[in-house]
């Protein structure tokens, strides 16, 4: 809850109580929910040869007008490729040129059977002995192992969309967020309290 | 606790609207209703006073029909009536005399002619009644080479799942205001004096935000979402966009209306994260800011990427694929919430009814709907299950009634 137009105290509790409860209410339907299941090239996969294509198969059919997958280069530039082609649970971009050698991301965005959108990206390196190096990015990240900007979806977790900058809170939420959010529930819980207290003492 | 009603309502306030209403000019607000905010800097400063609210008026008579280019008033019913086919072009003309002459006198705090019950006729809470031509009402009156050509049935959708219970309708009667009460007792009287010439086929009854809740804010829907950001902004944007500038008399001042019934699968929606329903729509919940800005109205970035190289608005958002830029080819919402009566079990009965004005529908407003047919993430949760086209006559001088342009 970002905007709070007007703070006062019901709009603060109201927005403590909603943001409890979106941190309590668990990204559960996860079950129900598409995901990666393999990638050709695989998850940080270092390539003597580059790809011609790259292929993302998912645990559901896809949707192709609900189907994007991107490349992009080490310096965060998109790399040109063909429109995804999809075939049931497979969507395969082609690759218009020969990758230069360096770390690359594959960024996909489906749409669940159930329409919760999923999205989220993997590297892989290209380091071809007889090929060209990549022009070095301004961000020194050329390393094959770097890791992208935003944590990767594991191939086979069912993880809803948590790759945007979208902070509300919708998507997967692993152990760690859990555990915090219960704590903030209990420090709101304890907050609410000092709160009705005071209330209580200056009226 | 004493933060949260409104605050003691002056007496001079009060005065000052009853005095003032007659003549509806309503300029001098004595600011008296502080919704809970100790805060002058937040409070909207422009808020009728409660006495006021059940005296403004939106005037009847002009060359425009009002309740398009009116600001949305909280209450709103959509009676849609089918011709008796004894009812030609004569007859047509009798009818919309009688119910022009009802609207001219309820909505400037009137009672009708012979009304049942005059005490209800005294508040009109901005009360504006529209009125609607639909294709059925050209055939009707042996005129149809005057209908406008994109005043037609819509073509077939495949998000479609239309019900004969919420869709055309010959003669349609908007009634808004910012009362209910007032609503009520105008489809009252206004259905009374059509029987003889027609009957209900259907009623789409909705709402807003209490009149003064939120002045100036676009609505809210039922999905939380603020509704109606791209709208053409007043002046000549507006006009561009929803009045038909030239024409023979019955086209001149003219709009065009498409009311939708938009089911709302509140069930499935609630299961969708924040984060996923931001997506999906490509606007933030909270603001209306679209996904790469902080303001509702600023200009949607669809090149912007984000992690990976995706675009921060995903193509298959509502945002993406409703938006256009230039004025000609926007379209005019004027929405309304529907809440129905949810079934045993809690399923609710929500959504939208879409009312939306433009001056050519072929030209504005199809285009628009193709495309959100085709590929838009929020038909998951949605469902279009009624849908009626009208055209919106010119407005009429004192004396005259809606509808002698065409039929006169």
């Amino acid at each position: 809850m970002r905007t709070n137009t007007r703070p006062r105290p019901a709009g603060f509790l109201a927005a403590v109580l909603a943001a409890a409860a979106l941190l309590l209410v668990p990204a559960s339907p996860a079950a129900a929910h598409n995901s990666l299941k393999t990638t050709t090239p695989a998850k940080n996969a270092e390539l003597d040869t580059a790809p011609t294509e790259i292929t993302l198969e998912f645990l559901q059919r896809l949707d192709p007008a609900f189907t994007t997958i991107v490349l992009s280069d080490a310096a965060e530039q998109k790399v040109p490729t063909g429109e995804p082609v999809v075939t049931g649970a497979k969507g395969t971009i082609s690759i218009d040129g020969t990758l230069p050698n360096g770390t690359y991301t594959v960024a996909y965005r489906v749409v669940s059977a159930d329409g919760h959108p999923v999205q989220g990206s993997y590297a892989f390196a290209v380091a071809d002995p007889a090929g060209t190096e990549a022009p070095a990015p301004t961000p020194a990240e050329s390393s094959p192992t770097a890791e992208p900007a935003t944590a990767p979806t594991e191939p086979g977790s069912a993880s809803p969309v948590a790759a945007t900058d979208n902070d509300g809170g919708g998507g997967g939420l692993g152990a760690p967020a859990v555990m915090g959010g219960g704590i903030l529930v209990l420090l709101v819980a304890g907050g609410l309290v000092l709160l009705l207290r005071r209330r209580r003492s200056t009226t | 606790m004493t933060g949260s009603g409104p605050r003691a309502v002056s007496r001079r306030g009060l005065l000052a609207g009853g005095a003032l209403a007659a003549g509806g000019a309503l300029g001098a607000t004595v600011a008296v209703t502080a919704v809970g905010s100790d805060n002058p800097a937040t409070r909207p400063a422009e808020m009728t006073p409660v006495g006021e609210l059940g005296l403004a008026v939106e005037s009847f008579h002009g060359t425009r029909q009002a309740g398009v280019a009116t600001e949305p008033q909280a209450h709103a019913a959509f009676v849609a009536l089918a011709l008796r086919p004894e009812t030609d072009r004569e007859a047509l003309g009798r009818m919309l005399r009688l119910l022009s002459d009802d609207a001219a006198r309820l909505t400037q705090g009137r009672p009708a002619l012979a009304d049942t019950e005059p005490e209800l006729g005294l508040l009109p809470a901005r009360l504006t009644v529209t009125f609607g031509f639909g294709p059925g009402l050209y055939q009707a009156a042996n005129l149809d080479g005057r209908r406008p050509p994109s005043v037609a049935a819509l073509p077939a959708f495949r998000i479609d799942r239309l019900s004969p219970r919420w869709s055309d309708g010959d003669l349609l009667l908007q009634i808004c205001a910012d009362d209910p009460l007032t609503v009520a007792h105008a489809q009252r009287v206004l259905v009374k004096d059509s029987r003889p010439f027609a009957t209900v086929a259907w009623v789409q009854q909705g709402f807003r935000r209490a009149a003064g809740a939120e002045p100036g804010r676009t609505q809210r829907n039922l999905f939380g979402q603020l509704d109606g950001t791209a709208n053409p902004k007043p002046g000549a944007p507006l006009e561009t966009a929803v009045w038909v500038p030239d024409g023979p008399a019955w086209l001149r001042d003219s709009t065009t209306l498409v009311v939708r019934r938009i089911s709302m699968n509140l069930e499935t929606w609630d299961l969708l994260g924040r984060a996923d329903r931001e997506l999906s729509v490509g606007r933030r919940l909270d603001t209306g800011a679209p996904l790469t800005g902080t303001d509702e109205h600023d200009e949607p970035d669809f090149d912007a990427l984000g992690s990976g190289g995706l675009t921060v608005i995903p193509d298959f958002s509502h945002l993406t694929r409703s938006h256009v830029t230039e004025d000609r080819l926007r379209i005019l919402r004027r929405p309304y919430n529907y809440d129905g009566v949810p079934s045993a079990d809690g399923t609710a009965d929500s959504g939208l009814i879409f009312a939306s004005y433009q001056a050519d529908i072929t030209r504005q407003f199809l285009p628009i709907q193709r495309r959100l047919a085709e590929r838009d993430l929020l038909n998951e949760w949605t469902t279009p299950i009624g849908s009626a086209v009208f055209a919106i006559p010119p407005g009429c001088p004192e004396g005259g009634w809606i509808g002698q342009q065409l039929l006169g």
